[in-house]
């Protein structure tokens, strides 16, 4: 093992209640913040699916060829505003209803495909776009008829479900991030204080190797390792007490919010999201260490 | 290898060295010696570079110690090997660990340290402590430690402050023919001491000093 790391370690060893402390602080914030950053992707992932939820519904002429048909999903595709573009035919029409009418299978029966118009139906990218994009869709030759699942007097309650859910997101993102802000910087104090300390109780060991001929950067990576330690320990520490905290809640909230993908709901997307998490925890956490430990350093005494 | 020429050092209003010269030749045994509170000690802490002079210059290897960068210095004390009067030896850290930090400091590959670290032991009769912590050392033992941990780097020059200071005579005695065995060696060394009976029995060149003036070269 390298010597600094060696003495790191050691520092460690011989003053666990320092040890404890920068760790546990450091791993309530990184708890805290995994927290935080799952509870915002989570309302990002909620207002997206009520942005997008409602549908809009392109009824086509019966006398549309495939290739007009194609050519307008082709538009709408590469429409920005617009997402999810399906092609619904005559037979495909005709089960959806039937589904939707099981409870009473007379009246599936009375009817045949030919009845039932094609359509192309796509979701919006988000709703405020919803009016143009119709207007714009119902001037299409091949277009009888333009449906909007949330017109039947139900856009302006959406609207309100989706701008009270922004509040909320708004406050979540404001207030985790003050939150957050106040518990890395009672972190970086904490830290501040207990590097100096160790410089503190360090300064004959400091003042001997200055004197053998010990570089600043010999003198000060132990000490700089040793708050990378912390960090990295508060972080994993953090990160793991959240994910598994989460994990044990994940199955209720997912099963309270139903369809709304609140949560990744294949394993390979929660490790993906708390992969990210981790990842941008250990960055911060060791920024965090690095300006602590260098700020507590720069004090140690120069050379003459 | 060191030069003073006209240096004085002050500390407040008194002068701790009052414009003092001489010189001492590579390979050469010195002994700085003098009464308590004479300037040994300063004189050695200009030649280390932990203080300046006030005026006059203080030469080492042609370097003019003034001259030498903040970042320089460690650089500058890697090259030479000190022996203090208090051992300065890290309580926390085995024989063996005291010995590697310094070739740590110089930067010695990792996988040259045993060979060095048992060659220095042996010298000075540690190499069967190895794994003990200075606490269970007597303080002949220690000041070993020291000179082993100056040994270790291959100092071209070698300072010693009162190495025998806190000694009884048949410990100072032993630690004195380790210093000259080294010296045998090629090395240059310097201490300083107030200890007349060492410096009777080792015939050597002295320079006394006595009330920051050199009264004898």
């Amino acid at each position: 093992m390298n010597i600094h790391v060696k003495t790191a370690f050691g520092y460690l060893r011989r003053s666990p209640f320092q040890a404890m402390a920068a760790t546990f602080v450091l791993a309530l914030t990184f708890f805290v913040a995994t927290l935080v950053s799952v509870l915002v992707y989570s309302s990002s992932k909620l207002i997206s699916y009520f942005e997008t939820r409602p549908q809009v519904i392109a009824f086509l002429k019966d006398d549309a060829t495939q290739d007009a048909v194609a050519q307008l999903q082709h538009k709408l595709e590469s429409d920005t505003r617009i997402k999810e573009v399906k092609y619904v035919g005559k037979p495909e029409a005709l089960s959806i209803y039937k589904k939707s009418t099981i409870n009473n299978p007379k009246l599936g029966e009375l009817v045949s495909p030919s009845i039932f118009p094609s359509s192309l139906e796509f979701s919006l990218s988000d709703l405020s776009f919803a009016q143009a994009v119709i207007d714009e869709v119902k001037l299409e030759k091949i277009v009888d008829k333009v449906g909007f699942t949330a017109s039947i007097g139900e856009e302006t309650k959406i609207k309100d479900v989706v701008g009270r859910l922004r509040t909320i997101t708004t406050y979540i993102r404001i207030g985790g991030a003050v939150f957050v802000g106040m518990l890395g910087l009672t972190s970086f104090i904490v830290l501040l204080i207990i590097i100096s300390m160790r410089i503190t109780t360090r300064r004959e060991e400091v003042e001997i190797l200055d004197l053998i001929g010990a570089t600043k950067g010999f003198i000060r990576s132990p000490i700089i390792i040793e708050a990378l330690l912390y960090a990295l320990f508060g972080v994993v520490l953090g990160w793991v007490i959240a994910f598994i905290s989460i994990l044990y809640l994940a199955p209720s909230a997912v099963g309270y919010f139903g369809d709304i993908p609140v949560l990744p709901r294949d394993s390979m997307g929660i490790l993906t999201l708390f992969g990210a998490i981790l990842g941008i925890e250990f960055v911060i956490g060791f920024i965090l260490a690095l300006a602590g430990s260098l700020l507590a350093v720069s004090r140690v005494k120069s050379a003459r | 290898m060191i030069k003073f020429k006209n240096v004085t050092k002050k500390f407040g209003s008194s002068a701790a060295l009052d414009n003092i010269s001489f010189e001492i030749e590579k390979g050469e045994f010195v002994f700085i010696t003098g009464p308590s509170g004479a300037g040994k000690t300063t004189l050695l802490k200009l030649i280390l570079g932990e203080i300046v002079p006030d005026s006059g210059t203080v030469m080492v290897d042609d370097v003019d110690i003034a001259t030498l960068k903040k970042n320089d210095i460690p650089f500058f004390r890697q090259q030479i090997g000190t022996v203090f009067q208090d051992f300065k030896v890290l309580s926390e850290r085995t024989i063996q660990e005291n010995v590697e930090v310094a070739l740590a400091v110089i930067g010695l590959p990792e996988n040259q340290w045993d060979e060095r670290v048992i060659h220095v032991l042996k010298l000075v009769g540690l190499a069967k402590k190895n794994n003990l912590f200075p606490s269970q050392l007597s303080g002949g033992e220690i000041q070993r430690l020291s000179l082993a941990r100056a040994l270790a780097v291959n100092p071209k020059l070698l300072l010693a402050d009162e190495p025998t200071g806190n000694l009884d005579w048949e410990t100072s005695d032993s630690i004195m023919k380790l210093f000259e065995k080294i010296h045998e060696e090629g090395k240059t060394v310097v201490m300083a001491t107030h200890n007349l009976d060492i410096i009777k029995k080792h015939k050597k060149r002295v320079i006394n000093i006595v009330s920051g003036k050199i009264t004898e070269k």
